[in-house]
């Protein structure tokens, strides 16, 4: 059972360009079954620029799933983000998990925000001072809400949400140095342990579209500068004779 | 009285590396950009921007904020404006 899925993120809506992101998602509904957005919705995490993403957004002919970025956090609005994006049909995830049904497929989509820290064997770690705990702390836990997200679902089809990257390989392009705040290898750990068909992130202007987790999860860097274009479209369940 | 040459100046936090790390961060913090991608080179008294903003209004306003950052350099705005084509074609996976 195929299910198309497609993917931006990044798109740091506001008031100066309102509607123009809009007329990319014409004719959507003959492309995908799903709409996922991998945050960095905004620019500044206004409540007026979320208007501006809820308008655009709203009423689509597919389901729309989205995660904030750390962008939309910016002007501490970001509940006032969630409510009017879920006030929009929107459906938002904060380390939590969603169905859509696809006629007689399932996706099951996990995620939230993520977090950084780093990769295995260049990461930091939770040792020392409280703001550095804090720091490796905050991604830990989300990478064990993710998991237990994913393990209690049963559906066609998984499908991680982020706005941080779990692997180096979709940052390629982007300053070594600050590949720690870009993502952490403990998102993919997570989602190795139960598995997934797709990860899909933003964050990284400046990498690559295409990486893989060391368990072998497919991983998509759909930033909008990445791509190029409105949004990426993945078929899920290629295995399947049938046409998406 | 002294024969010796005179004396110039230059302070350590005007060098180059700090000034293109102040419009960096300028660039972060200030309310009328907020870009965190944007790319700051100073060579002799010239400043380069690089990197990409979603529309023409934004970039201009990248030089804008980097050049009251840095005052007295030419600044060389290489920053593009996103180019946002159709979807193409799908990915089976």
């Amino acid at each position: 059972m195929k299910i198309r899925v497609a993917a931006v993120g990044d798109v740091h809506l506001g008031e100066d360009i309102r509607g123009r992101y809009r007329r990319r998602l014409d004719g959507i509904e003959e492309r995908a079954d799903v709409l996922l957005i991998a945050g960095d919705l905004t620019r500044h995490g206004t409540p007026e620029e979320g208007r501006v993403v809820a308008d655009e957004f709203r009423d689509l002919p597919v389901p729309v799933v989205a995660v904030l970025g750390n962008h939309d956090y910016q002007s501490d609005a970001e509940d006032e983000i969630v409510a009017l994006l879920r006030d929009a049909g929107i459906r938002v995830l904060q380390d939590d998990s969603t169905i859509i049904e696809c006629g007689d497929a399932r996706l099951g989509v996990v995620g939230g925000k993520g977090f950084g820290g780093g990769f295995a064997g260049k990461c930091a770690s939770e040792f020392g001072e409280p703001q550095m705990k804090a720091f490796v702390r905050h991604t830990r836990e989300i990478a064990e809400l993710w998991h237990k997200a994913l393990k209690s679902l049963d559906t066609d089809h998984k499908v991680v949400l982020s706005h941080y990257s779990p692997v180096k390989e979709t940052l390629a392009g982007e300053p070594l140095e600050i590949y720690p705040f870009l993502g952490s290898y403990l998102l993919a750990e997570a989602v190795d342990a139960e598995g997934a068909d797709l990860f899909i992130h933003g964050h990284a202007h400046a990498g690559v579209e295409k990486g893989v987790t060391p368990g072998g999860v497919r991983v998509r860097n759909v930033a909008l500068p990445v791509l190029s274009k409105a949004y990426a479209v993945y078929c899920l369940g290629g295995e399947d004779p049938e046409p998406c | 009285m002294s024969h010796e040459a005179p004396h110039h100046v230059v302070s350590h936090y005007d060098a180059p590396h700090y000034v293109a790390a102040r419009v960096q961060r300028a660039l972060a913090a200030d309310e009328r950009t907020y870009e965190l991608g944007i790319r700051v080179d100073i060579r002799g008294d010239q400043l380069f921007l690089r990197g990409q903003v979603e529309s023409v209004e934004r970039r201009l306003l990248v030089a804008t904020v980097a050049g009251e950052t840095a005052p007295g350099l030419k600044v060389h705005n290489e920053v593009t404006v996103v180019e946002v084509r159709d979807p193409g074609e799908e990915e089976t996976l």
